[in-house]
């Protein structure tokens, strides 16, 4: 059975299609790319995922529920979790306190929680400093917070929004190592990314978003040849 | 403007010292009476434990929440006037209808929760001030129940009898024992509030509310927790300001300046901070006494009778304690955006850095 299943999924704003009849689903312990332009719907799909906006139509089922009407925090608690984009640190709270934050949702004693937190930080590499403030870290470890906590979370399935968005070749290389790491102990991922090189590397399925509609499907290799890819996105074959 | 402080100023857990000053501090407060006996000092006292409760309980939903309410004094009123109608027309003692005056504060909260909570930022701190008016207002208007601007006066409180002992409310002493006790198990409670899921949660709300709702928070409902829990200690302080004060109308408990004043202890002193409000309490409390009551100081035998100071602030300042308390927010915003206890830590860790550096450096000299 599909962990994800996304059918018809459509988001209008006004008159305005951000997503239209978008359907696909993912197996246990894939790693789906979702690329597209910009303005292609990307970001819009994951709102609707995880119930930050209702889809105007169509349906989005997680291991067999039905999502639509559920809000984020019921839909972290499923054990689907998204990263954003921009990055949102609790500015004013320590690196272990982020991801702490994201543990107290399976637990309620802060002794268990902070240990949570701690191996989550190490999965990342960030266990070296757990008491800076998240408000003042560099990029690259804001966006490893991200993932951290959203791990803390226990999740089943993992959102990854352009983690490696503004990362210098090192740490994107480093951010490639974590998904495949995590692939490995049998999380679900769903990876929007612009960096082609990388998504082709890691992803078993790509689903291209055009215009908030589904422009194609497929294994790494078949998209990057499919010619209507790139027309509307890629402009040359990525090898 | 952000300095970036690198290493997080809050260790959380225990700390032996914070608790050593805190039991000293009560200790010293408890015997204090038994040295100072003039009542306008207890007084004194009891305003200040007043105001420490105030900033403890907004700190709840303002401090850590993150929402900037500028409507408490409806649970600030609602607490005075449940007790104190309680007591006038039910002839129930007020130790007993205290607890009717935060069950209904609390109820009220959460109905004004679920209400303005959809709103966010200056909306909501708007949409809290309106609630608090509609109350003063109502409470003006159904003069049958209320008795409208003639508001109540205490007619006699009763004696309390704990054991053998009989504690009667004819004196600022007991008033003073009780607002300490009181403000004593506030910080207490917010302590612990600080240092649980609860904590946490609030915190994540106020840093970003969507990065919160996405990790497992329903921000509507830990809002209204903490708004519960604030509104709880709110009317524990109003149902005591009126039996300390004697006398309550729909302005003086449900008025504007007191919403206003439950932000101003916290902001001067320390937003989110267990010490903040204890210190905005501190500041804030002497200084609408003197510009008040300057001749307060000639009674503490501070000043003299004819002193020139006495009699400017008499003269020019007054009926301006609100301008003044206007120009202290603007300064404080501006030069002391985390309050005094910010400045006060600014001050230390620069003196801890210092102390640190000297001691990296000297090893170097002698090798």
């Amino acid at each position: 059975m599909a962990i994800l299943d996304i059918k018809h999924v459509s988001k209008f704003f006004g008159g305005l299609a951000a997503n239209s009849d978008v359907s696909f689903s993912m197996e246990q312990g894939m790693i789906m790319g979702l690329i597209g332009p910009n303005g292609a719907g990307k970001t819009t799909l994951f709102n609707c995922i995880t119930g930050y906006y209702p889809p105007s139509k169509g349906e989005v089922t997680f291991k067999g529920t039905r999502l639509n009407g559920l809000q984020p925090d019921q839909v972290c608690r499923l054990g689907m979790v998204r990263t954003w984009q921009k990055v949102r640190p609790l500015a004013k709270l320590s690196v272990v306190d982020n991801v702490m934050v994201g543990a107290l949702a399976r637990t309620s004693s802060l002794k268990i929680a902070r240990e949570l937190a701690m191996e989550q930080l190490k999965v990342v590499r960030m266990d070296h400093k757990p008491d800076f403030l998240a408000g003042g870290l560099p990029i690259g470890e804001r966006k490893k917070l991200e993932v951290a906590r959203a791990l803390a979370t226990k999740p089943e399935l993992l959102l990854l929004d352009e983690v490696m968005g503004g990362l210098n070749p090192a740490e994107s290389e480093e951010i490639i190592q974590l998904i495949l790491e995590l692939k490995k102990r049998g999380l679900t991922q769903m990876v929007i990314e612009h960096d082609m090189k990388a998504i082709m590397r890691i992803s078993d399925r790509i689903v291209v978003l055009n215009s908030g509609e589904k422009l194609a499907e497929g294994g790494p290799r078949e998209i990057a040849d499919n010619p209507d890819v790139i027309a509307a996105y890629l402009g040359e074959r990525v090898e | 403007m952000d300095r970036r402080p690198l290493l997080s100023r809050a260790p959380r857990g225990f700390s032996v010292l914070g608790l050593v000053l805190f039991v000293a501090a009560i200790a010293a407060l408890a015997v204090f009476p038994s040295f100072v006996k003039k009542p306008y000092v207890l007084h004194m006292g009891v305003v200040l434990f007043l105001a420490v409760i105030q900033g403890q309980a907004w700190n709840v939903v303002g401090g850590y929440a993150g929402q900037y309410s500028v409507g408490h004094a409806a649970f600030f009123g609602i607490g005075a006037y449940v007790t104190m109608m309680l007591l006038e027309v039910n002839k129930i003692a007020p130790w007993v209808g205290i607890w009717a005056a935060i069950a209904a504060a609390v109820l009220v909260s959460l109905v004004i929760g679920s209400i303005t909570f959809r709103l966010r930022g200056p909306y909501f701190v708007l949409a809290s001030i309106s609630v608090a008016e509609i109350i003063r207002l109502a409470t003006l208007h159904f003069k049958e129940f209320t008795r409208g601007a003639e508001g109540f006066l205490v007619s006699e409180i009763p004696t309390l009898k704990i054991g053998a002992t009989e504690i009667e409310f004819f004196t600022k002493r007991p008033f003073y024992f009780a607002a300490l006790g009181l403000a004593v198990l506030t910080i207490i409670a917010n302590w612990i509030v600080q240092h649980s899921k609860l904590g946490y949660y609030f915190q994540a709300i106020r840093e970003d509310q969507d990065a919160a709702h996405s990790l497992g928070i329903n921000p509507a409902f830990y809002k209204n927790v903490a708004l519960a829990i604030s509104a709880a200690f709110t009317a524990a302080a109003g149902g005591f300001y009126a039996m300390f004060v004697k006398f309550i109308d729909p302005n003086t408990v449900f008025g504007l300046d007191i919403s206003v004043q439950f932000v101003l202890i916290c902001i001067i002193g320390g937003i989110g901070t267990i010490l903040g409000p204890v210190i905005g309490a501190m500041v804030l409390v002497p200084l609408s006494e003197i510009l008040r009551n300057p001749k307060g100081l000639v009674q503490l035998g501070i000043v003299s009778s004819d002193s020139g100071f006495v009699r400017f602030v008499e003269a020019n300042l007054s009926n301006a304690h609100m301008l003044v308390y206007g120009i202290l927010v603007v300064v404080v915003i501006l030069f002391a955006p985390e309050g005094v206890l910010g400045v006060i830590r600014r001050l230390a860790s620069r003196v801890r850095r210092r102390a640190s550096s000297r001691g990296r450096t000297e090893p170097a000299a002698t090798a």
